[in-house]
């Protein structure tokens, strides 16, 4: 114990050290032989006492000038490198101290930048970064399709009949199964609300590999009559009680028994799951070519994922001699290839994108913030020339000069590092508040990676703001002294004027690659989704009532629930659909006019939903040909139909559609349409219109049982009738929850929000980046102009005119920024295409942006070289000649 | 730089006042101000020494030979500290502070006090 305390005795200067050291370790032990008979605590408490007290003296005695010059000892081996670095950044404390504006300018600007990294990095390093809460998480991948030539979307999913034949036929998988979200009905007792569950198939709770917190997974002895929950949904709903294994719940149509609870951390397939069970799908239910099952497998450890697509591609291609399908079932499959995706990428999907475009985008202002104290770091170094050329004269070696100049960087960076966690910790949340709903929002906080992350932003600080203005230190020029250590150094103004140079580079990339975001956000904001979001109002309703068995009774109970809607004051019209846009995607299918003769080939892959009342009218969608549904429609599921408009194009060209007849192959059915109506953007404001079918809300048979469909109001403030509706679904259909509550405007902003909300913060980087580019540029020509105060005042005398001046130091700043935008223009080039899918309406290289920036770039640049110019001319000759300069 | 017109803080005090009674080594002196601060005082080893530190600089204490110092320790070398001629000064206007503070003290309570 006494070593150690010893040890501590190297912290002191080392002329205090020679003069006391031996003494101070001699009374050390001495105080210890005496306290170590008092006991283990005595003895604790001594070490403590005594150990606070040598590094508090030894920190005083460093401030403490009387051993400031006094010379370092040699062969201490370990001891000698931390007493160096223990005194130099003691040295540069001290220095730092006299100079509070410089370091409270550093400092801040250091800790903003290193702050905005910190806050964006801790959701990437949530959100992208962590691994998901499975063992071995990076075996575990999506499998998905593709057929390239088709008409199916660019990717979709497999097919039920393909998990089997994966599970039986791979060589390079463990285990594959099934997987999917969904809201619905969860009945506890009295309370009843609308929740998000997931049913995976029983092999995959198995290669999940996480055990429950409590009780066990569903098995297949079950036979689906069991579910396990979410240790959120157990504390929230059953107060945490153990009891709740055996007890029997309300889920979906049906009574299942709880018979475990999963730990706190686990989720899948996304962290709002609250409830799972299992499925355990048979042979015998398939159906070839409905491709709509989400399928999740663990891969055998070092298997490549190419190969394992091409592995499972030749299984998928065998699939139809073993199933029966039509031809045209044959012909897809015999184009399919299989998507393989880590698990991880496929449930962040999209969001990774933008994060990482944020992620850079505060880096580049780091670099920006860097440059703009590294140039700070070279005026004081200019300024400290003389007093360095007296050491360097007196013998201070090269490497001491070095380091003594670094170790300012270092302290700054360290303290710089400090704000920033504090910023980033208080601005966390709010940044969560802005975003977007994040997959794993929930595991974002500070965090061992954080710190870590923070270590390395202050050592990249350290080696920018730091290593170029401690070389140039580190070697002064001896003349400063013979001059009388005036004058700027001309020769040497290129770093600095190349470092304003990049900063405007980076700084313009940053504002073309914001200015293309906002073009996108404002193209988005302007399409025409083909419905009003205004007043309208939408919300869901599950209900389970006695008598809805058959299409007819469905309607009725539909239309009626409307005419009660209408009824209330404020409410000017009514409708409902299967699948609001902008929240729901609609189902899909395949049809044939009736005229082509059957060739199953060119069946057209149509979207198909349902509506009933007022839809059309309360959306404010046109109708184009023919008529809308009538209540006979409505209430007998006729067969009548009603197409979008670019169905009907896709079906018939230019025709009037009207009267014409359609075969729905997936079940068989003979349809006549009866109108035309307007195209919508269903999905987002991105995409185009997909071709869609509109049946009547009675029909056809079996469409109607499976869903919740959304009601649609138009009415003034829709918000506000909220509270009234909900009074009527509870009198109506009391064990029906009122869920998905939104206003259509509500939904177009959150359709949006994405986008919005990375167009918000990249601006706010890169206004912060042109901010620090002009503060950089002023403080470069303002420097100049103080050096150049007696060449001026020369000028002056000999009759320059203040405009003249002027433009001289303008010229200056200007051609600075000029190389800057050059270089910033090509970076540009080559950066936005990063943005790409992020862009909406505008290509990655857009002339009227690029010119845009530059030419705002340039203002700035001018602005800022302004200032220091009319400083310039107001130089008064005979003050700058006459006095020291 | 001397702080004498700041008064002498009261482990320096208790320093020069062990020193007082003759030249002492390190251990000495911090044994002499635990006793003579009748345990108030337990000064650490590198509070102690940054004392002597600044007593040194301020030519109130020096160092001095073994030789000079009475008795000597048997075992290790040590090294001995006296007062200087400054030293004495210092401790004795310290010390006529604290009397004409204790006088003071008195005259005040002499105000209140009961005439019986």
């Amino acid at each position: 114990m006494t070593r150690f305390l010893v040890l501590l005795l190297r912290l002191f200067p080392p002329g205090f050290r020679r003069r006391f050291g031996a003494e101070v370790a001699d009374q050390i032990r001495r105080d210890h032989a005496r306290v170590s008979e008092k006991g283990v605590l005595a003895r604790w408490g001594f070490a403590l006492a005594t150990g606070v007290d040598l590094i508090r003296s030894a920190l005083a005695e460093r401030m403490d000038p009387t051993w400031e010059d006094t010379e370092e000892e040699e062969g201490w081996e370990m001891g000698g490198w931390v007493e160096g670095v223990v005194r130099d950044l003691g040295h540069a404390v001290r220095s730092l101290r006299r100079s509070p504006g410089f370091t409270a300018v550093s400092v801040a600007t250091l800790g903003v930048a290193i702050g905005a990294n910190v806050g964006i990095f801790n959701v990437v390093d949530a959100v992208l970064l962590r691994p998901l809460p499975f063992p071995e998480a990076d075996r575990l991948v999506y499998l998905g399709a593709t057929a390239p030539g088709s008409d199916m979307p660019d990717e979709f999913r497999l097919g039920t009949e393909f998990t089997f034949a994966f599970a039986e036929q791979s060589e390079l998988l463990e285990g594959v199964g099934t997987y999917n979200t969904f809201t619905n009905t969860l009945h506890v007792g009295d309370r009843v609300e609308r929740v998000l569950m997931s049913f995976p198939s029983l092999s995959v709770l198995e290669f999940l590999d996480v055990a429950p917190l409590l009780g066990r997974l569903p098995v297949a002895e079950d036979d689906g009559g069991t579910v396990v929950i979410s240790h959120r949904l157990w504390t929230t709903w059953f107060n945490g009680d153990p009891g709740v294994l055996g007890q029997s719940v309300y889920v979906g149509g049906g009574t299942r028994t709880v018979v475990g609870v999963m730990p706190p951390d686990f989720w899948f397939p996304n962290d709002q799951v609250l409830l799972w069970g299992a499925t355990n799908p048979r042979r015998a239910d398939i159906t070839p070519g409905r491709f709509n099952v989400l399928q999740v497998a663990r891969v055998k450890p070092g298997v490549d994922a190419e190969a394992l697509a091409a592995e499972l591609t030749r299984i998928a291609r065998r699939v139809p001699q073993e199933v029966a399908g039509s031809p045209a079932y044959a012909t897809l499959v015999g184009q399919l290839r299989t998507v393989v995706r880590p698990l991880e990428d496929q449930i962040v999907g999209p969001v990774s994108k933008a994060l990482w475009v944020l992620l850079g985008s505060v880096a580049v202002v780091l670099v920006i913030a860097c440059a703009n104290v590294a140039n700070l770091f070279l005026v004081r170094g200019e300024r400290r020339q003389r007093d360095l050329a007296v050491r360097r004269a007196l013998g201070a070696g090269r490497a001491q000069l070095l380091r003594a100049q670094l170790a300012e960087a270092v302290v700054i960076s360290l303290a710089a590092g400090g704000l920033a966690i504090l910023i980033a910790t208080a601005g966390t949340p709010l940044l969560l508040r802005m975003a977007p709903p994040v997959p794993r929002m929930g595991e974002i906080g500070l965090s061992t990676s954080t710190l870590m992350f923070t270590l390395v932003a202050c050592v990249f600080c350290v080696v920018v703001c730091g290593v170029v203005p401690a070389l140039r230190a580190a070697a002064p020029r001896l003349s400063a002294l013979r001059d009388g250590g005036r004058g700027a150094s001309s020769r040497r103004t290129w770093v600095r004027d190349g470092l304003v140079a990049g900063q405007t580079a980076l700084a313009l990339v940053l504002l073309i690659g914001s200015g293309l975001l906002m073009r996108s956000f404002q193209a988005l904001r302007n399409v025409d989704p083909g419905y009003d979001t205004r007043d309208v109002l939408t919300f869901q309703i599950a209900p389970e009532e006695e008598g809805m068995e058959d299409g007819p009774s469905y309607a009725r109970f539909h239309l009626a629930f409307m005419e009660r809607l209408q009824a209330l004051p404020g409410v000017e019209s009514v409708g409902v659909v299967e699948n609001v846009p902008l929240n729901e995607g609609t189902a899909s299918g395949r049809f044939l006019p009736e005229a082509e003769g059957g060739d199953l080939e060119d069946a057209a892959l149509l979207n198909v939903t349902f509506t009933g009342g007022d839809y059309f009218r309360t959306m404010g969608i046109p109708l184009i040909r023919g008529r809308l549904f009538t209540d006979e429609d409505q209430l007998s599921g006729n067969g009548n139909i009603l197409l979008s408009e670019s169905a009907a194009r896709l079906l018939w060209g230019d025709d009037d559609p009207v009267g014409r007849r359609l075969r729905f192959l997936s079940a068989d059915l003979l349809f006549t349409v009866v109108g035309v109506v307007g195209d919508v953007l269903q999905d987002d404001f991105r995409g185009s219109p997909q071709p869609l079918v509109y049946n009547p809300l009675a029909g056809p048979p079996r469409t109607w049982t499976i869903s919740s469909p959304a009601y649609v109001i138009k009415a003034r403030h829709p918000e506000m009738q909220v509270p009234v509706i909900r009074e009527l679904v509870r009198e109506i259909a009391p064990s029906a929850p009122m869920y998905r509550v939104y206003t259509m405007e509500g939904l177009a902003a959150d359709s949006m929000q994405q986008l919005s909300f990375t167009t918000l913060t990249l601006g706010l980087a890169s206004v912060l980046a042109m901010l620090l580019g002009a503060l950089g540029l002023y403080g470069v020509l303002s420097y100049t102009v103080a050096a150049r105060a007696k060449e001026i005042g020369v000028r002056m005398a000999l009759g320059a005119r203040a405009g003249q001046v002027q433009r001289l130091v303008v010229g200056q700043g200007t051609r600075v920024v000029a190389v800057g935008i050059v270089v910033g223009l090509v970076g540009a080039l080559a950066v936005t295409r990063v943005l790409g899918t992020l862009l909406f309406d505008v290509g990655p290289v857009d002339p009227i942006i690029f010119t845009g920036m530059s030419a705002g770039m340039i203002g700035v640049g001018a602005l800022a070289s302004w200032l220091p110019a009319r400083r310039a001319s107001g130089v008064d000759p005979v003050r700058s000649l006459g006095g020291d300069g | 730089m001397t702080r004498l017109s700041d008064g002498l803080s009261t482990l320096e005090y208790h320093v020069l006042l062990a020193l007082a009674s003759g030249p002492l080594y390190g251990y000495a002196v911090k044994d002499a101000v635990e006793a003579e601060s009748s345990g108030s005082l337990t000064p650490r080893a590198a509070s102690l020494y940054r004392v002597f530190a600044r007593l040194l600089t301020q030519d109130l204490v020096r160092e001095v030979e073994p030789s000079e110092a009475v008795p000597p320790h048997p075992g290790r070398e040590r090294k001995y500290y006296a007062l200087t001629e400054r030293g004495r000064v210092a401790l004795a206007d310290e010390a006529r502070r604290f009397k004409e503070a204790a006088a003071l003290a008195e005259r005040r309570l002499g105000v209140v006090r009961r005439p019986t």
